[in-house]
């Protein structure tokens, strides 16, 4: 019934074709569909997305293109609010979740199948991207921004750099540990130290885990919620080791500071957001247009200038120039992402057992 | 035609329409007009979404549709009976709470006491701009307050400077006690709205009285001021100290790891792992605590014959 | 006045907390005027651009626009409906008077997140729409405890024998509530409606769940928290709202003084 993409299959692939496309040997793109954008085009839309993303910069294809459509945003705080809202009721077209949480989507219903023969820029999408939208065969989603999870830490503070995701457990670095907030996060960084098969944690498993995070709360001196509070504190030397996804790492070497990004020998993490269409909106094409200008080029470049995000349309990602971008998302290593291990879905008692375990972290004594 | 003003003071002209005007209802019917409305809205936007919530805690998952109906189930509770740093830390955020309502309140006293008694015609004013950062945002205000305590933060630097310590104290922030501090902080303006209330409502002519009689101010304070002013202590009270048991904005900015409160466990199951059910169950114990608290503490206090 | 003697300290202990309550106001200030993006010493120079940015910017002060109309009205209701419920509990007798004032001290209790899903599964099932209005009225509930503790701690302590005395010259009861009681607890009303318009206007959880496609100031700052290079433009716009309440609330003064 529903696929569990071997991540295995998906890490091999994706790897070899970003490797290619990385290294500017990638198939040429067709020739994009020509037809005319009818301006006078009218309408409205609504999509669930994160903070921020109602900012015109992420949807500036579709906003030129289609002046006079009406786009309001509704504000998700998190992938468990965006679920909780949709099952809600939510009257959004679109919605923006986040790898780990699409099949709950495709399992409820809540998800309509996309027609992916009207969007144009979907051949530059790599084939492993679409793979993560897609369950039962059927497209179901449309893969748009990702990005690395790995170990940030201040060059000054641990000269001797880190390679591995142990560090964050380290009491070297005692009160200067800033994990971030979020329970499958942890037992991720777990199943990479002790090489537990993710997609399969027994109840042992997550009991010694939990134990493992208790302990690591007195090293740790806050968990980060957001970008810009860790950013803050590594700035200030208050955080010299830090779980981190590549934007703060961006950020902070743009600003001067003396960090580094690790290639811990578990491998990175990654992630990927994907938008989807609600089933039973009225705007359907409407909303194919907006997906399809989602993926378009001076979108993507915004993403990847303005967030720091990686895009998932390849022409933006082999066009990146900037010298600090390159490094963050360690362009110049093609063999980058065979050491990368990419989020894979949950089951929903997984979802709620690990999310009840990092709430009895939090809680213990 | 007129009935005699009857020496029960709930009793008030009853039946009869008087001639002065207006829509002619006395007492007596004036009070459907006034019940229905705080019923009607209360009813509809807290008891029934309470209910639901109550409703939610007996579900096993989220499965399926949200609104199906479902078979109840104590699963939820009985999860939470098996995990003792729950209880231990509502206990804790209890403890927590009492303590920033007790020092909120006695910190406010002076505050209310000062507008009552010496504000004079600016007392609104003063008021005003005690309130006046509240309209700025809280987030914003708590980073600012942050920046002051970090180890690289003004009152540290300032603390070297002066030599009183070698090395930045990290104890200021991300943990307990920070929690606590910023909380008393937040709350003192509130606390002092109802005990000035209630001091502002007490006659001149008792402190002339007593002055007259040869009381000294102390005594006027301690014998006149103080208890007359107790309901709107009492009232401060209650209201610092039952919000607070469910704090969970300021342990997220200045608690750091180990300085969750109840609320963020609660918060967390909503907003991080959309288990509603395990959310709804944390919150109907919270909630039910704390009934049981204020119930006893009403018994103790017996506030009824204070408001009255 | 024997009490004289304790002015020079009490003033001396409201001054000191008034100005400890207005520090990070002001390092607020000076870092909307900081030519960097993080809250962070040293200053990088001082420039007016985040203000420029700030008026140029329209989601924001629609944002400010949207908490302003949501803090009104629900503030508004809230100071209503807590009056009534005060005027119910303390001159009158049934049978549901204890539940009545347990009811509206209830909100309290209730922590904003579980209310907030809750509410949300209300809306739905009732079918109304996520808007203004439902946040609106998701504040009215929780201010209304602080309007019936503030108002009713003030009406307690008047008897009812002025009242009594204005039906006996013949004034009804709606009348009597107007004239009489109305003017005695007003300075307590508007304290409260003060409280209930400070309690909605920062309020942020209830906002986050219930807002649909118009955001609110906290909920429009927590979005834009997101970005760093954001942060100095939100802070430039909540010490403008702080400057602008402060030169009312003088001008007020003013007035006030003159009469």
């Amino acid at each position: 019934m529903e696929t569990k993409l071997s991540m295995f299959f998906v890490t091999r692939c994706l790897a070899l074709v970003l490797a290619l496309a990385l290294t500017a040997c990638g198939a040429p793109a067709p020739a994009p569909a020509t037809e005319a954008p009818p301006a006078e085009l009218t309408g409205s839309l609504t999509v669930l997305d994160w903070a921020g993303y109602d900012a015109e910069d992420f949807w500036t294809d579709f906003k030129n293109t289609y002046p006079n459509v009406n786009v309001n945003f509704e504000i998700g705080a998190s992938d468990a609010d965006i679920y909780g809202k949709m099952k809600a009721g939510d009257q959004a077209d679109i919605f923006h979740p986040y790898t780990g949480w699409l099949q709950f989507y495709v399992e409820e219903g809540l998800v309509e199948e996309i027609d992916t023969s009207k969007l144009t820029n979907w051949d530059k999408v790599p084939e492993n991207f679409k793979e993560i939208g897609q369950f039962n065969g059927k497209q179901y989603f449309i893969p748009w921004d990702w990005g690395f999870t790995s170990i940030l830490y201040r060059t000054d503070r641990v000269p001797e750099g880190i390679d591995s995701w142990s560090a964050l457990m380290d009491p070297r670095f005692a009160g200067h540990l800033s994990m971030w907030d979020d329970g499958p996060g942890a037992v991720t960084v777990s199943s990479y130290i002790h090489e537990y098969d993710e997609t399969a944690i027994t109840e042992d498993q997550l009991a010694a885990i939990k134990e493992e995070w208790i302990a690591q709360r007195s090293l740790n001196l806050f968990y980060w919620a957001g970008e810009p509070e860790l950013v803050d504190a590594m700035k200030s030397g208050d955080i010299w080791v830090a779980y981190a996804w590549q934007g703060a790492y961006a950020l902070l070497l743009g600003e001067g500071v003396p960090v580094a990004y690790a290639n811990p020998k578990e491998g990175r993490n990654s992630w990927v957001g994907v938008y989807g269409i609600r089933k039973g909106t009225e705007n359907y094409e409407l909303a194919l247009k907006f997906l399809d200008s989602k993926l378009a080029e001076a979108t993507g470049n915004n993403v990847v200038n303005l967030f720091y995000y990686g895009h998932s349309n390849q022409d933006v990602m082999t066009g990146i120039t900037d010298e600090t971008l390159k490094q963050a998302f360690s362009i110049d290593d093609p063999a980058i992402l065979e050491k990368t291990n990419f989020t894979p879905n949950l089951t929903a008692e997984q979802r709620d057992a690990w999310t009840a375990m990092w709430a009895e972290v939090k809680a213990a004594p | 035609m007129t009935s005699a003003p009857s020496p029960s003071p709930q009793k008030m002209g009853e039946g009869e329409r008087r001639a002065g005007g207006g829509w002619g209802l006395d007492h007596r019917a004036t009070f459907r007009w006034l019940i229905f409305p705080p019923f009607v809205w209360l009813g509809l936007f807290l008891i029934a979404p309470l209910l639901l919530m109550a409703a939610f805690s007996f579900r096993s998952d989220l499965r399926g549709d949200l609104l199906q109906v479902w078979t109840p189930t104590l699963a939820q509770y009985a999860r939470l009976a098996e995990v003792g740093s729950y209880w231990r830390l509502l206990g804790i955020s209890a403890l927590m709470a009492l303590g920033v309502a007790v020092a909120a309140a006695i910190l406010a006293y002076p505050l209310a006491y000062f507008l009552a008694f010496h504000g004079g015609a600016a007392t609104g004013l003063y008021l005003v701009l005690l309130l006046v950062p509240f309209w700025t945002s809280y987030l914003l205000r708590v980073m600012a307050w942050k920046l002051m305590l970090g180890t690289e933060g003004v009152i540290n630097s300032f603390l070297q400077y002066i030599h009183l310590i070698e090395e930045p104290l990290p104890a200021l922030l991300y943990n307990r006690t920070a929690v606590i501090i910023t909380l008393i902080y937040v709350w003192i303006p509130f606390a002092m709205l109802p005990i000035l209330a209630a001091l502002q409502r007490i006659e001149w002519s008792l402190f002339e009285a007593a002055a007259d009689l040869g009381a000294r101010p102390f005594h006027q304070f301690t014998r006149i001021t103080l208890p007359l002013s107790l309901p709107g202590v009492f009232a401060a009270f209650f209201m610092v100290f039952i919000p607070t048991v469910g704090e969970y904005v300021t342990p997220i900015l200045v608690g750091g790891s180990s300085g969750s409160m109840y609320g963020n466990i609660i918060q967390d199951f909503f907003t991080k792992a959309a288990n509603w059910p395990l959310g709804s169950a944390l919150s109907m114990i919270m909630l039910l605590a704390t009934l049981l608290f204020v119930f006893i503490a009403i018994r103790l206090i017996n506030l009824r014959e204070l408001l009255e | 006045m024997n009490r004289n003697r304790a002015i020079f300290p009490l003033s001396i202990y409201y001054f000191s907390l008034a100005a400890l309550l207005y520090l990070p106001i002001a390092v607020m200030f000076l870092f909307s005027l900081n030519a960097n993006t993080s809250l962070s010493f040293p200053l990088r120079g001082l420039t007016l651009d985040w203000y420029q940015k700030l008026f140029a910017s329209t989601p924001i002060l629609r944002a400010a626009r949207n908490s302003l109309v949501v803090a009104l009205g629900s503030s508004f209701a809230a100071t209503l409906l807590g009056t009534t419920v005060s005027i119910l509990y303390l001159r009158y007798q049934f049978r549901a008077k204890n539940l009545l004032l347990a009811l509206a001290v209830l909100p309290l209790i209730v922590p904003y997140i579980v209310l907030a899903v809750a509410l949300l599964i209300l809306f739905e099932v009732l079918n109304v729409s996520r808007s203004l209005l439902t946040v609106g009225i998701a504040h009215s509930v929780v201010a209304l405890p602080y309007v019936v503790l503030i108002v009713g701690s003030r009406l307690a302590g008047f008897g009812s024998s002025l009242e009594e005395a204005a039906m006996d010259l013949g004034a009804d009861y709606p009348t009597t509530l107007r004239r009489i009681v109305l003017p005695l607890i007003y300075p307590a009303m508007i304290s409260a409606w003060l409280t209930a318009f400070t309690v909605s206007f920062d309020e942020f959880a209830l906002a986050l769940f219930l807002a649909g496609t118009q955001p609110t100031f906290p909920v429009y700052l927590f979005s834009q928290l997101r970005f760093a290079n954001r942060l100095p433009i939100m802070i430039a716009l909540a010490v403008l709202l702080m400057i602008g309440t402060l030169t009312l609330v003088f001008i007020a003064e003013r007035i006030r003084r003159t009469k």
